[in-house]
């Protein structure tokens, strides 16, 4: 039997010890599906017994940390407080995620503003004789100057090294100011992937900001996001369901709320996983557990079993019949200008899984992908939820398949195998060394926009604009050289140092 | 600790510098160098997208952003120490990543842990890598002090070990220690501003960091070079200090980077006199560079003189003390503005505190203005909107944490400083003769295109 998820532990476990999450592998989509087993770890301990092979090399570029998905996510709840225990260095964080919230407030039409974190600003005395007044009197300022309906704290990998107690601070202001401070740990040194960062966050707020005693509200779905466009209110209206987006730019009641929904879904498991299982293991909340809604035959069955758990069956197969309908003569235009052209997909786990369907839908060649990293199976551990396994069966294989860690270096040789026309991408860092292989990017900032039918069209309409920029490419690759050794650029085998 | 002087809590909200590991872009703007960070899995790319990408736009180049070698440190080294993984990173490095100069920073975690990476840096200068060491822990200060101890460490554990020997000082040649790279959003366009006008007075110029920087050769030119010229209000100051105690080199230290005519005239003519070279070149250079500068000026003076609605007089300037300083000079003595407030966020150390008030006491003979030290952005945008600011909305100089007062007050944003994420920037200029133009042209399409 799987185990439950543990709400009662301060700290979130890690998504290694959870899920046997790994960040280096290679091979194809067929031989990892088949080493992670989904089914056969969804009931082992994941601990031991059925693990990856991942390997492991001396090499490494700047990748990630957990703190910064917690910035990006409980640094987002519009009236909320995020404070940083740490050094400035930390802080730095606060400049990307404040365009990135200005940005998101805006597209969704909120009031645009400034993202409120504080940093505790550690200096070298603070770590050498511990800064739990520091923390405190940041907590005083959050409150005094924003009166915010709860107060995430994140740790750092200097508190966590020190040996700082969050946790009884945390409680000790909980009690005093009477709204929920919420310690998250995220060191980034604590786990090896930064999606633990994802966890962390979910964690605090299933454990102190989820209301226990919900009215249930049999049309609400809570829909796990990021900043994107607003295409689930106007897709789930079909269905006469409204939809309640969490994590960011939601406000604490909207987070409180969560336990009062008739289903939970998400655009990625990659991000959805933990707080998905949880909601519906403590707080009866049924998780929709299908292929995410990508190309026809993921978006077909999220539909159809989101409108099976909240009874709306002869809506949604209306909906999907029009849509099919709508969106087909646009794709078939779409595959002709595609015909030929091929693509790579490098972003995080599940969203990538979702993009190649599409691509594949519409008919784009993916011989190629990487991911940041790889969960061989989410926390629900529920069959349903296998997309790799989902996009092996309708989609079929993806012969260079790699788990890299936002390893810009090892993306020379990737490409060198399968020279895709384009790349689509999410995080930064990789579409600078395609640019300058003369590949362009797709940047799929507003991650919404290749979700459902609709998307399909997106994502083909984005990808013609961006084969138009080649010739911006082309003429960068023209005049730049790569800060790597002509040894490194003939080696084939991008993991020959982790042999 | 002469760093972290805040008031109150010391907390940071809107951060206006990255910590001393964020130091590491003064080693990408080097050409030819590359860092190699050992400290946690996400320190570079934060200070990679909030110093660099989300300031400016000006992108990492050949050896900044996802490029840069980083140990990624994990539990186990904390546990066990990290010294053996930076070992093996830094063997990985060399066998990958082409440079003339590696520069390993120390972070938080390293720091803490008591790794010795001296001690395995040291190793590898023994063969014969150009490689130095720098003890850059993100709570040792921010990236100004830690671009001062990056620089210093490439001085002693490699210009020193590298540069000709028993070669004679080039009178003429200057080191130039200004700005600080990346940091200030436009320092690219101002340092090849500032190479210009000083190379157009008929010297030598080892800028040092740069598109127009000779890369780790220019570097190893130190030592030749007749004189250091900070042109800041302190930052580079103890780098002149330690070149002085190290190779007897003078320094000569203008706190006012130059915008426009005047200032700039007046800074040639400090640099000439302090050299003791022959004045004629930058006389006649000034004479033909004036001749440009206000042939536009002229032109510009149809807008400035009646422009129909009139134009805001009233600024405020929100930013490190270089342009801070450099800013009001020009605002005031060029254009007649009038300061409000000035608020200085790059937490200078308390001893050059008294120094910078004392500039702004005279920024001309009938002006002077109110200097706050503030870096906490809560209390500088509470401060900014209890001001009076007159008749007129206010032209606010400052970063993206300004947009929303701005907003409020009615009032222009020019964003002038890190954070600038609403800017796009290549090789744009706000200094010298130049940069002021660009300048002027910034502020006033900014307060019209707002009007309607």
């Amino acid at each position: 039997m799987k185990e439950k998820i543990n709400l009662d532990m301060p700290e979130v476990q890690p998504r290694e010890q959870r899920l046997g999450t790994i960040i280096a592998w290679d091979g194809d989509i067929d031989e990892l599906h088949r080493q992670s087993d989904f089914i056969g770890r969804a009931g082992c301990d994941r601990n031991a017994a059925c693990k990856l092979c991942e390997l492991r090399g001396p090499f490494s570029q700047g990748s990630v940390c957990s703190e910064q998905m917690v910035e990006c996510q409980a640094g987002n709840v519009r009236d909320a407080v995020l404070i940083q225990h740490a050094p400035i260095g930390c802080g730095a964080g606060q400049v990307p995620y404040n365009s990135i919230y200005r940005n998101g407030l805006a597209m969704r039409g909120h009031k645009v503003e400034n993202i409120r974190i504080i940093n505790t600003n550690l200096s070298e005395d603070d770590v050498v004789f511990g800064a739990a007044d520091k923390l405190r009197m940041a907590i005083d300022d959050a409150w005094t100057r924003y009166k915010p309906k709860a107060i995430f704290i994140a740790t750092s990998c200097a508190t966590g090294i020190i040996g700082e107690d969050v946790d009884s601070i945390a409680r000790e202001k909980q009690e005093e100011l009477n709204i929920p401070v919420i310690p998250m740990a995220c060191e980034g040194f604590r786990s090896k992937h930064w999606s633990t960062g994802f966890d962390a966050t979910q964690h605090g707020i299933l454990r102190q900001i989820v209301n226990n005693h919900p009215h249930k509200q049999e049309d609400l779905v809570n829909v796990i996001n990021l900043w994107g466009s607003d295409v689930f209110t106007p897709m789930l209206a079909n269905l006469n369901l409204r939809v309640n987006y969490v994590i960011d730019l939601a406000s604490v009641d909207d987070l409180a709320r969560m336990s009062e929904a008739a289903a939970t879904v998400g655009f990625c498991y990659t991000l959805s996983s933990y707080l998905a299982a949880a909601l519906e293991e403590h707080f009866g909340v049924p998780e929709v557990k299908a292929p995410m809604p990508y190309g026809f035959a993921g978006t077909d069955a999220w539909l159809r079993e989101l409108a099976r758990i909240t009874h709306r069956e002869e809506l949604a197969e209306k909906y999907i019949k029009a849509e099919h309908a709508r969106v087909h003569p646009r794709i078939a235009e779409l595959k002709k200008k595609l015909k030929g052209v091929k693509g790579y997909v490098a972003t995080g786990s599940a969203y990538s899984h979702g993009l190649i369907q599409v691509l594949r839908e519409l008919e784009v060649k993916v011989n190629g992908s990487l991911v940041f990293h790889h969960d061989p199976v989410y926390d629900s551990g529920d069959e349903q939820e296998d997309s790799l396994g989902h996009l092996l069966k309708h989609y079929g294989n993806v012969e260079n398949f790699h788990v890299s860690n936002r390893q810009q270096y090892q993306l020379y040789a990737f490409l060198q195998k399968v020279h895709p026309d384009f790349m689509l991408i999410r995080h930064n860092g990789l579409a600078p060394l395609a640019s300058r292989l003369g590949i362009p990017a797709a940047p799929l900032g507003d991650e919404h926009i290749a979700i459902g039918y609709q998307g399909i069209i997106n994502l083909g309409e984005t990808i013609l604009d961006i084969l138009a920029r080649k010739k911006y490419h082309d003429s960068i690759k023209k005049h730049v050289t790569l800060p790597y050794t002509d040894w490194w650029l003939k080696q084939e085998d991008a993991y020959i140092l982790a042999r | 600790m002469s760093t972290c002087e805040n008031i109150d809590s010391g907390s940071i909200n809107q951060v206006r510098y990255g910590c001393a590991l964020g130091a590491f872009h003064s080693v990408v703007a080097i050409p030819g160098a590359m860092p190699i960070a050992h400290c946690g899995p996400g320190c570079v790319d934060k200070q990679y997208m909030s110093l660099d990408f989300y300031n400016g736009f000006q992108g990492g180049g050949r050896s900044g952003g996802a490029v840069i070698p980083s140990t990624n440190l994990q539990e186990e080294d904390v546990i066990f120490g990290g010294a053996k993984r930076l070992q093996e990173l830094i063997e990985a490095t060399l066998k990958i990543i082409k440079a003339d100069l590696f520069v390993v920073l120390n972070g938080c975690i390293g720091e803490l842990v008591g790794d010795d990476v001296g001690a395995v840096v040291e190793e590898f200068q023994k063969q014969g890598v150009p490689i130095v060491n720098a003890e850059t822990g993100g709570f040792k200060g921010n990236n100004f002090i830690g671009h001062e101890i990056v620089v210093k460490a490439i001085i002693d554990q490699f210009v020193d070990k590298y540069a000709a020997k028993n070669v004679k000082r080039q009178k003429g040649l200057i080191n130039v220690w200004s700005e600080l790279p990346f940091q200030n959003t436009f320092w690219r366009g101002d340092f090849n501003e500032l190479k210009r006008i000083l190379e157009g007075a008929g010297f030598q110029v080892n800028i040092l960091f740069g598109n127009g920087s000779g890369g780790i050769e220019e570097w190893k030119r130190i030592p030749e070079a007749q004189f250091n010229l900070v042109v800041s209000p302190w930052l580079g100051l103890s780098i002149a200090q330690h070149l002085q105690d190290k190779y007897g080199q003078p320094y000569l230290h203008l706190p006012v980077l130059p915008i426009g005519a005047g200032q700039t005239a007046e800074f040639l003519h400090k640099v000439v006199a302090f050299a003791g070279i022959d004045s004629k070149q930058a006389d006649e250079f000034i004479t033909t560079e004036e001749r440009e500068y206000y042939y536009y000026l002229e032109h510009f003076t149809d807008f400035y003189a009646e422009y129909w609605w009139g134009l805001p007089s009233s600024y405020a300037v929100i930013g490190d003390s270089t342009y801070n300083l450099a800013l009001n000079k020009f605002l005031v003595t060029q254009l007649g503005l009038l300061p409000v407030k000035q608020i200085i966020t790059d937490n200078p150390p308390q001893i050059y505190r008294d120094k910078i008030r004392s500039e702004y006491k005279n920024l001309d003979s009938d002006v002077s203005a109110e200097v706050s030290f503030l870096e906490d952005g809560y209390r500088i945008n509470d401060l900014l909107q209890h001001l009076n600011y007159g008749h007129k909305p206010p032209i606010i100089f400052g970063t993206t944490w300004e947009r929303d007062t701005t907003k409020k007050l009615g009032g222009s944003i020019v964003e002038v400083g890190f954070p600038a994420s609403y800017e796009v920037v290549l090789n744009k200029k706000y200094i010298g003769y130049r940069g002021a133009l660009s300048l002027l042209e910034k502020i006033f399409t900014t307060i019209i295109s707002k009007s309607a």
